[in-house]
């Protein structure tokens, strides 16, 4: 059975305390995607389409790892999209960037409609051919310097992973797969399953802490 | 803190429920227990933002541009009229409400009629300069023709299916604001234009053609509504023309390329022009676009950028 999707935690839900990350908000100034989701706030969808054009590429590298075909993949691109429309005026910058934010999004719609395929066809788990997270980041022109360090910065950090940590990290972030699930596939007990993704959260945590990144410590 | 799981079982399966890899049961015994324990509620908002990295991981794999255009137009069209429907700013300026469905559009070159007046040093529509033209009509037309051929009915189909969803979008926005500024003076005129746009765009007897770029990289769309005599012409990934130039439309018939005004991209490379013209149904053979000295030209003075076969 596959668990329902995740909350956002981008978003300020009313009632809420204040974001744990309080300190990003003191560190990160105001950033032009920033600007962009407030005017989204306002019902300019000019600043959608601008918001689409600098970061559709990176929303699409995602959905597309999770998903494999050409109109499933522009139906979750879109609703990734829609769904940041719609939810701008809750957006947080406190609680995360604004990429932060969108790849959450295209990551959870795009396992809300892995789930939705896998139930509807009752297909297999999938096979060996997914889901290895490159090792080497390659020049991403598309993204700007910052972007592009991030990413360089956290492929290192996947990369200094043992291999079966990793795996079980990739086969339940772009998978979709629960540990059950992950346990079956790969014929380890659960146990080590869920001590194998623990430690590769721990360790990725780690290191993206002390490189700057959000999410650490 | 929660009856049903303790601190530390909660704790150790927090790195899974950050990644959604929890099944259901568990995830609900450990969202309970979160609900109630701070310590855990800050954790779990650190592995959030910690799992949310590893997206950064995938391979970058940049969309296809015409399914990536596609979306956008989808996309925007729907915020248009979501953005009607909520009423979150209405106060927008309706005059300029389809360019804005496009951003970074460049406002309309003729809102009728208006190419003549505003570059007047262009061929008037309607005034069909017989000077002899650079390029023979019979290249225009194999150029165009070998193109439309690699358009293929694909091209028309997306067409199609963008002008469908660009209707049923614009029908949304156009019923909603009809309710909602009805009493508002100021803007009937707006509204007024908005569907005569959506009548241009959208009506029975548009034809669409899709415009091919010579150079891959631009591409754009030719509304044609033939009971109005509008024409529309929209366009993505143009690049802004050398110093001293500018782009230039041309309806080409048998006998005559006739100008249909100048115009310059935005710097993110969109362009929404529009124009007014009577041509009879059967004597447009073909659209294109070129490259042209400043003011335009009374004839193209070189190949097309873009071009369609009707």
């Amino acid at each position: 059975m596959n668990p329902p999707p995740s909350p956002q935690p981008y978003l300020d839900p009313e009632g809420a305390p204040p974001a744990a990350s309080s300190r990003e908000a003191t560190r990160r100034p105001t950033t032009e995607d920033d600007a962009l989701v407030q005017r989204m706030a306002a019902g300019d969808e000019r600043a959608l389409g601008a918001l689409y054009d600098r970061w559709v590429d990176v929303v699409h590298a995602v959905v597309a790892r999770v998903l494999r075909t050409a109109d499933d993949v522009d139906d979750v691109v879109e609703e990734t999209f829609w769904q940041a429309w719609r939810q701008a005026e809750r957006f947080d910058p406190a609680r995360g960037s604004v990429q932060t934010w969108l790849l959450t999004i295209a990551r959870s719609r795009s396992l809300d409609r892995i789930r939705t395929l896998r139930r509807r066809r009752e297909e297999p788990l999938e096979g060996d051919d997914g889901y290895v997270i490159e090792q080497v980041a390659p020049s991403d022109p598309g993204l700007d310097v910052e972007a592009s360090e991030r990413r360089r910065i956290v492929t290192t950090a996947l990369a200094a992973l043992p291999p079966e940590q990793r795996e079980a990290l990739e086969l339940g972030y772009y998978g979709g797969l629960s540990q059950s699930e992950i346990a079956e596939r790969t014929g380890q007990p659960l146990g080590t399953v869920k001590t194998r993704m623990r430690l590769a959260m721990q360790k990725l945590r780690s290191q993206l802490g002390v490189l700057g990144i959000e999410g650490g410590g | 803190m929660s009856e049903g799981m303790g601190h530390e079982a909660a704790r150790e399966a927090l790195e899974a429920l950050a990644l959604d890899a929890l099944d259901a049961s568990e995830r609900e015994a450990v969202l309970a227990h979160v609900a109630g324990c701070d310590e855990c509620r800050r954790e779990l908002a650190a592995l959030e933002r910690t799992a949310a990295q590893l997206a950064l991981a995938a391979s970058p794999v940049p969309m296809p541009s015409a399914r990536r255009d596609r979306v956008r137009a989808r996309l925007v069209a729907r915020a248009g009229a979501d953005r009607d429907v909520d009423g979150a700013a209405v106060a927008a300026d309706a005059a300029d409400a389809v360019g804005e469905t496009l951003p970074g559009v460049v406002p309309p070159l003729r809102v009728e009629p208006s190419v003549p007046e505003r570059v007047p040093e262009v061929v008037p529509i309607g005034s069909r300069a017989r000077t002899r033209p650079r390029l023979a009509g019979t290249a225009w037309l194999a150029i165009a023709a070998s193109i439309i051929a690699v358009i293929g009915f694909g091209g028309y189909l997306r067409a199609s299916a963008d002008r469908d969803l660009l209707r049923d979008a614009l029908r949304t926005a156009a019923t909603e604001r009809a309710s909602q500024l009805a009493t508002n003076d100021s803007l009937r005129a707006a509204i007024g234009d908005r569907d005569r746009m959506i009548a241009n765009l959208t009506g029975p007897d548009v034809h669409v053609m899709t415009l091919a770029s010579t150079t891959q990289t631009p591409m754009g769309r030719m509304f044609w509504d033939q009971q109005h005599d509008a024409w529309t012409l929209v366009a993505h990934h143009v690049p802004m023309p050398k110093a001293g130039r500018t782009y230039q439309l041309w309806l080409v018939t048998p006998t005559a390329k006739i100008s249909a005004g100048t115009f310059m991209p935005t710097q993110s490379g969109e362009v929404m022009m529009r124009a007014t013209y009577a041509l009879p149904s059967d004597s447009l053979a073909a659209v294109a676009v070129t490259d042209e000295p400043g003011g335009g030209s009374l004839q193209p003075t070189t190949a097309p950028l873009m071009v369609a076969a009707k």
